[in-house]
């Protein structure tokens, strides 16, 4: 009768779920008997069967037991926030912040837990997204890349004889696909709460913004008012994106456009072109960014693992790490999820698949966003919460933008 | 029960940072900061509304299904168990289902509406600030209907074959019965659907949690998917925060349910 449940105990959530997570053991002697290990969900058919093979073999080598928890993304940020607000952390966790994480103490830096020889494996530019203070906390588990998609079908309809390379070329390409017929969308922008703060980097960063700039935060800059404003443009003035942009989500919104064939651009990644490969429906190329500078800019994106500190656990994480990151392992990992590697040796394995040549030629003049500042995590949710409201019909771009920077400051602050 | 509650409340008066790490006890600072929230005053309208509308919409078509389904009729029990897969199904994936229906590109609402003509052009159901909650409303009713018609329905049974006796002897017509003796004896299961359901709607989270998720800020939020976000989604990702509204929350849904009672008991007719 779970419509009957008193309004109390539903009210409850929060509490509720707090004694819920009442698992794994303590620390015990020296060593510890068993360690939890939180990982995001990045495909149902990958990742659980790679972490759950890799924790038995962990076993069968410490003798330690591994309790596994595979969440996904909708709710891995409550859980560990109320792991933690329980004091029963994870041993290691794989998320795609770590700053905050870091700057609470929480964590195991990298001298502490990764042998000498992994953490010179790292590439510099994914070492320097988990440095916090100058140490290396978020150690890089797995990292991708956007670029640009384009519906070759479409683009030949519509005459257009090859991608558009600057933001103008990107305008006429988009109105020409628009002019085909009412079911058509010269491009996808997804700018809902989902993921709306990649979207919004992309075009930033190719238009010659940033998040800051000399240290402080630079949201409101006048490049980046010029960015919303072109970003709304398309939306209400040319009328080439779908319906209300700022109220689209990438997976479930544009990305499913895109492989219905109804879209001519959107900037995807490695894991859309697997599932059009698997559709095989659209007949699509992969190219650069569009860009309003002459030097074209895509986002890199860096997810973590991390070693919470709990008594007695350095020498047992330090082993489940090692493990994890042996070349062959997560190498083929990363492979599995059609992601991008993070240590010399798995780019130097990768190159040979012609597929990812793309995203690996974007990889070197890929941008992170700064998770690297501990306001970040809070920065992010607003842009996602409040960026695409700008787009709407209506909207005030600038506005937008000073009270985002405004609260950056603050969050920054605290 | 009680260490739950204890455990929100506790929360309420406490400082946490945004990995969900215990900073201290801030006493009811929490509840202040909640007053100063910019959206407050728009989530408390939408719950108003939400919990209203779906509540009153909710009991009338039950009314009428329930009279409907205590009638004999060939394929009475065909109905009767149809009326229960809404209430079967999962709320999450009723939800998405929903979210297709009403889908501008892929849904098969506007192509529906557009070839009865009632629409002219396609409607974005879920993205357009002017259907969004009425959309999340129709879902709300649709869930509620299985459950608020069977406790209509056993009420109904309830009433004796005698006082329609009665009520025929005396030259009464169908709709006077209906005014004057069926509702006043359906009295008690009417109260009961009402307040399980005031609770119910009140504290639903899937259907606008799922219907809204493409929307950016609080503009549809109740105060159910409003304290989530605080605590996980919006920028205060403030755990403390969001506990206070949930103690609110609690006090607020006891307090409409008295008020509820105490209305309906004041207007109570002598007999």
């Amino acid at each position: 009768m779970r419509r009957l449940m008193p309004a109390v105990l539903l009210s409850l959530a929060i509490a509720l779920l707090a004694t819920a997570c009442d698992r794994g053991p303590g620390a015990k002697g020296g060593g510890v008997a068993s360690i939890k290990v939180v990982i995001a969900d990045y495909s149902k058919d990958n990742t659980g069967p790679f972490w759950r093979s890799l924790s038995e073999t962990y076993t069968k080598q410490t003798g330690v037991k591994v309790d596994l928890q595979v969440i996904d993304w909708n709710s891995i940020d409550q859980q560990v926030t109320t792991m933690i607000q329980n004091n029963q952390p994870p041993d290691v966790l794989n998320l795609n912040s770590f700053s905050s994480y870091a700057k609470d103490g929480l964590l195991h830096s990298a001298e502490d837990v990764l042998s000498a020889k992994t953490r010179d494996d790292f590439l510099a530019a994914f070492a320097r997204g988990g440095e916090y203070q100058g140490k290396l906390y978020g150690f890089p588990i797995l990292s991708s890349a956007r670029a640009f998609f384009y519906n070759k079908s479409l683009f030949a309809k519509a005459s257009i004889a090859a991608p558009p390379k600057t933001w103008d070329e990107f305008v006429k390409a988009a109105q020409r696909i628009k002019a085909l017929g009412k079911d058509s969308i010269g491009y996808a922008l997804p700018l809902g709460p989902e993921e709306a703060q990649a979207e919004w980097s992309i075009w930033m960063w190719n238009n010659g913004g940033d998040w800051k700039s000399g240290g402080q935060w630079a949201i409101d800059s006048e490049k980046n008012l010029q960015t919303l404003k072109f970003l709304a443009d398309l939306a209400n003035k040319h009328k080439v994106t779908q319906v209300n942009p700022g109220k689209t989500n990438r997976t479930d919104g544009a990305f499913q456009l895109f492989k219905d064939g109804k879209v001519g651009m959107v900037m995807g990644f490695s894991p859309l072109a697997k599932q059009l490969d698997a559709e095989s429906k659209v007949d699509y190329g992969v190219t650069e960014m569009p860009t309003n500078t002459g030097a074209a800019v895509t986002l890199g994106v860096e997810d973590y693992l991390m070693a919470f500190k709990k008594k007695g656990n350095q020498e047992a994480v330090t082993k489940f790490l090692d493990l994890y990151y042996q070349p062959e392992n997560i190498t083929r990992w990363i492979t599995a999820e059609g992601f991008l590697p993070v240590t010399r040796s798995g780019l130097d394995q990768m190159r040979s698949n012609p597929k990812l040549q793309p995203y690996l030629d974007a990889l070197p003049n890929a941008k992170l966003v700064p998770t690297t500042d501990p306001a970040w995590d809070k920065v992010k949710l607003d842009v996602q919460q409040n960026i695409g409201l700008a787009v709407q019909p209506g909207g005030n771009p600038k506005q937008v933008l000073d009270q985002l920077q405004k609260n950056a400051t603050a969050a920054g602050g605290r | 029960m009680v260490y739950p509650a204890a455990r929100l409340v506790q929360a309420s008066l406490s400082q946490y940072s945004v990995t969900g790490l215990y900073q201290g006890w801030v006493g009811p600072r929490n509840y202040a900061r909640l007053l100063q929230q910019e959206a407050l005053a728009t989530v408390v309208m939408n719950t108003v509304v939400w919990v209203a509308v779906i509540v009153a919409v909710t009991l009338l078509i039950s009314l009428a299904l329930a009279q409907l389904l205590d009638k004999r009729f060939p394929g009475r029990r065909l109905v009767r168990w149809a009326l229960i897969v809404p209430w079967a199904a999962s709320l999450i994936m009723t939800s998405k289902l929903f979210v297709w229906i009403y889908d501008y590109y892929f849904g098969i609402l506007n192509p529906l509406l557009q070839s009865l003509g009632v629409l002219a052009h396609p409607v974005d159901w879920l993205g357009d600030d002017s259907t969004v909650m009425g959309a999340m409303i129709t879902v709300g009713v649709f869930v509620s209907l299985p459950f608020t018609s069977y406790v209509l329905l056993a009420g109904l049974q309830t009433i004796p074959v005698d006082v329609y006796e009665a009520a025929r002897v005396d030259g009464a017509s169908a709709w006077r019965t209906y005014r004057s003796v069926t509702l006043p004896l359906l009295r008690p299961a009417l109260l009961v659907a009402a307040v399980l359901n005031i609770i119910y709607v009140f504290n639903s989270f899937p259907i606008v949690w799922t219907l809204n998720d493409r929307n950016p800020g609080f503009g549809h939020d109740t105060m159910i998917t409003y304290m989530y976000k605080i605590a996980f989604k919006s920028s205060l990702r403030d755990v403390g925060l969001a506990a206070a509204l949930g103690v609110v929350n609690v006090a607020l849904i006891l307090v409409a349910v008295v008020v509820y009672l105490r209305t309906v008991r004041w207007q109570e007719p002598e007999a």
